[in-house]
């Protein structure tokens, strides 16, 4: 039977979710993803908790190391253990709820009434060689892109996160020295504080009430995802001091456009010209506890204009200058683990002259993006976690043109209950609440033509995920 | 022919870097029997086990990790063995030591346990924020053991400063939390075979099967007593 039509079958059934439940807990409770059957630990020993993304000193050093440390296939020694294989698969099934169902309004993605399979990933990678390791992700969603009419909906799969690093450590008496290089395809990948973008603590398949207004800045947001691929250099001295820098472009063809599906222009995936990404921090652990706080950037030099879908490769270049704040806190001793993270990003944009006009009414605009979120999780089984995301910036009305004012302002909530029967899987549900778009918290916003107020995208998802 | 050119600009890639190794003595391999224990202590053990700033020494900076500097070195190859052979179960052991070990050689093993009770280890910061009365409470009981319930003293096996001795732990200057959820894993281990003597075709399945003489001392202890007791031996130097 092929794949699609079985998940059809499934599809508007809680049958679903039991299904993951009873298949999960049939399984040995050893026998987990990638990097699991490389190392033989539990999630708990990287993951906080054992939910990912979030990871833990361990976590954090293991992928700071390269994904090596472990004992796995080593493909040029040609060695195998058949009884680890480096693949694993996470499924996820889930139902939206929520009350915009206008279409012409940027309605949700998923229609609101499903509970069916969303998000199915591939995994791969682990250790190649003892300092060359690789995450490879493969992603298929059933809902790509708003609906446009009915339940009419885009499927989409294609590379996702794929990070091939390199990396070295040189351990005496009194000094400890990571360094290494990695190639990724998206900036924030190499992320190992969960305190950017891309491997943020709501890191699950979301799909929220589509086109809210909730502009973020060129960084933090998800338009340049895994169209672009970023080589970089990083050090990390004494657990203490972490420094890394790279530079990311668009590649459309050649050897490394495996990386971004060949993603162009054309698909709506901005196009990069060379593009500094930096990151500094500095990183405390005592006790059960531990501290990171540091600085963020990049500048973007993107081709052609958001608000035709990045379509114009030969344009005028945007230049988006990203300058940013974050910090993590965690406290990891079992029974009882806790987390919270902060990042704050200021950007400059610099518009490009053919966006003058059409989809920007002044030459520079400013945003500031904010991200707060705190998880408690007891036993490794039941957690809660409270996200807040939000903006403010420069008054730009064909930018903005929801907003009465041209204002990007926003904010919004985004509370959330999870259980863990066990570790494979995870049962949740979660709630965005809007209390600000478009510098308004009534309802004035202009939606295509139809008045809508901030409360109208509110959206909730129940969901479980297995991941094996 | 693009496909061609593509295939093997990343062999280059891929061979170029996978050439680039950094040899034996910096590998991170839980799989290889040639990478040395002394390697395997710097590279991997070091990661919990290790300060941070000088991270080899065996001294951990998580409780739930235990310090391992100075152990004693038969009782550090008994629990890596164990582990190795999944005999004990603890939860920590499983979330983490069983993958560590699983394919660890007797010599690495043998290196390891030389390595760590070689390390010099270094008074707990933990035990400055212990309140005084329970420390006292501990060393009462460590020292003098608990008569009502037929406790033995501590020190009477693991030496007057909890030092240890051969296959009997050192467990001065230990983090607090770690002692406790060892001490109520026996305790449990106890009410384990307590239920299995009341029904014998119950699988009894114990934590620490090799752990028999501290079950009755862990089940002879409330568990306020168990908490002095460990925090009474955290501030051990």
């Amino acid at each position: 039977m092929k794949l699609t039509s079985l998940l059809e079958r499934a599809r508007g059934s809680i049958l679903v979710l039991l299904g993951v439940v009873s298949l999960a807990v049939s399984f040995d409770a050893s026998a987990i993803p990638v990097f699991a059957r490389q190392t033989g630990f539990k999630c708990v020993a990287c993951h906080v908790g054992g939910e990912y993304p979030q990871l833990t000193s361990l976590g954090r050093m293991f992928k700071l190391t390269g994904y090596t440390m472990g004992n796995a296939n080593d493909i040029f020694n040609l060695t195998t253990n058949i009884d680890r294989p480096p693949v694993a698969v996470m499924l996820q099934a889930a139902r939206q709820y929520y009350t915009n169902t206008n279409p012409a309004a940027g309605n949700g993605n998923a229609p609101s009434s499903s509970m069916d399979m969303q998000v199915v990933s591939l995994f791969t990678g682990g250790h190649i060689t003892d300092n060359l390791g690789a995450f490879v992700q493969w992603t298929w969603n059933k809902y790509d892109g708003n609906i446009t009419s009915g339940s009419q909906y885009t499927q989409s799969s294609g590379i996702d996160n794929t990070e091939f690093r390199w990396a070295d450590r040189i351990v005496t008496a009194d000094s400890d020295l990571i360094y290494g290089v990695y190639a990724n395809n998206r900036s924030t990948m190499s992320d190992v504080w969960n305190s950017t973008e891309n491997w943020t603590s709501d890191w699950i398949g979301y799909f929220n009430a589509g086109g809210a207004p909730a502009p973020t800045t060129f960084l933090m947001g998800s338009s340049a995802q895994h169209g672009e691929v970023g080589v970089g250099a990083y050090v990390f001295k004494d657990k203490n001091w972490y420094g890394e820098l790279g530079v990311y472009k668009s590649v459309t063809h050649g050897p490394l456009s495996f990386m971004t599906g060949g993603a162009t222009g054309s698909t709506g995936v901005p196009e990069l010209d060379p593009s500094p990404y930096y990151r500094f921090a500095y990183n405390k652990e005592w006790g059960p506890h531990s501290f990171q706080a540091g600085i963020h950037g990049m500048t973007s030099y993107v081709h052609g204009d958001p608000g035709l879908g990045y379509s114009d490769w030969s344009g005028t270049i945007s230049t988006y200058r990203d300058v940013g704040l974050d910090a993590q806190y965690q406290y990891v001793l079992d029974p009882h683990y806790f987390s919270a993270h902060f990042r704050y990003t200021h950007e400059d944009m610099n518009n490009s002259s053919a966006m003058i006009g059409t989809s920007a009414t002044n030459p520079t605009d400013t945003l500031n993006e904010t991200w707060a979120d705190v998880t408690y999780i007891y036993k490794a089984k039941y957690g809660a976690m409270l996200f807040y995301h939000g903006a403010t910036g420069s008054t730009d009305a064909l930018m903005n043109p929801a907003s009465p004012t041209g204002s990007p302002n926003w904010q919004s909530w985004m509370p959330s209950v999870f259980w863990a029967p066990v570790q494979n899987v995870r049962i949740g549900y979660m709630y965005t609440f809007y209390t600000q778009l478009g510098g308004v918290t009534g309802n004035t916003l202009n939606m295509g033509g139809t008045a809508l107020s901030p409360h109208d995208f509110n959206t909730s998802m129940l969901y479980a995920t297995l991941i094996y | 022919m693009k496909q061609i050119t593509k295939i093997l600009t990343l062999s280059a890639v891929a061979l170029t870097l996978g050439a680039c190794s950094t040899g034996l003595d910096r590998s991170r391999s839980l799989g290889n029997p040639q990478v040395t224990g002394h390697t395997l202590a710097q590279q991997v053990c070091s990661i919990c086990h290790g300060d941070v700033g000088s991270n080899v020494n065996g001294n951990s900076v998580n409780p739930t990790f235990p310090i391992l500097a100075g152990q004693q070195a038969v009782y550090l190859e008994a629990e890596m063995q164990e582990f190795h052979e999944h005999t004990r179960k603890d939860k920590a052991a499983q979330d983490m030591m069983w993958g560590i070990s699983r394919d660890f050689t007797p010599e690495q093993i043998k290196e390891l346990a030389e390595y760590f009770s070689h390390q010099k280890p270094l008074p707990n910061p933990a035990a400055a924020d212990a309140d005084p009365a329970m420390v006292a409470a501990g060393g009462k009981i460590f020292n003098e053991g608990n008569l009502e319930k037929a406790v033995p003293p501590c020190a009477a096996c693991h030496g007057a400063n909890a030092e240890g001795n051969g296959p009997i732990p050192r467990l001065a200057g230990q983090h607090a939390d770690y002692l406790y959820k060892k001490l109520m894993a026996f305790n449990d281990d106890a009410q384990r075979e307590e239920e299995h003597e009341k029904n014998p075709s119950m699988h009894e399945d114990l934590e620490r099967p090799h752990g028999v003489a501290m079950e009755g001392i862990a089940h002879g202890l409330s568990d306020a007593q168990k908490h002095d007791v460990a925090l009474y031996l955290q501030s051990l130097k």
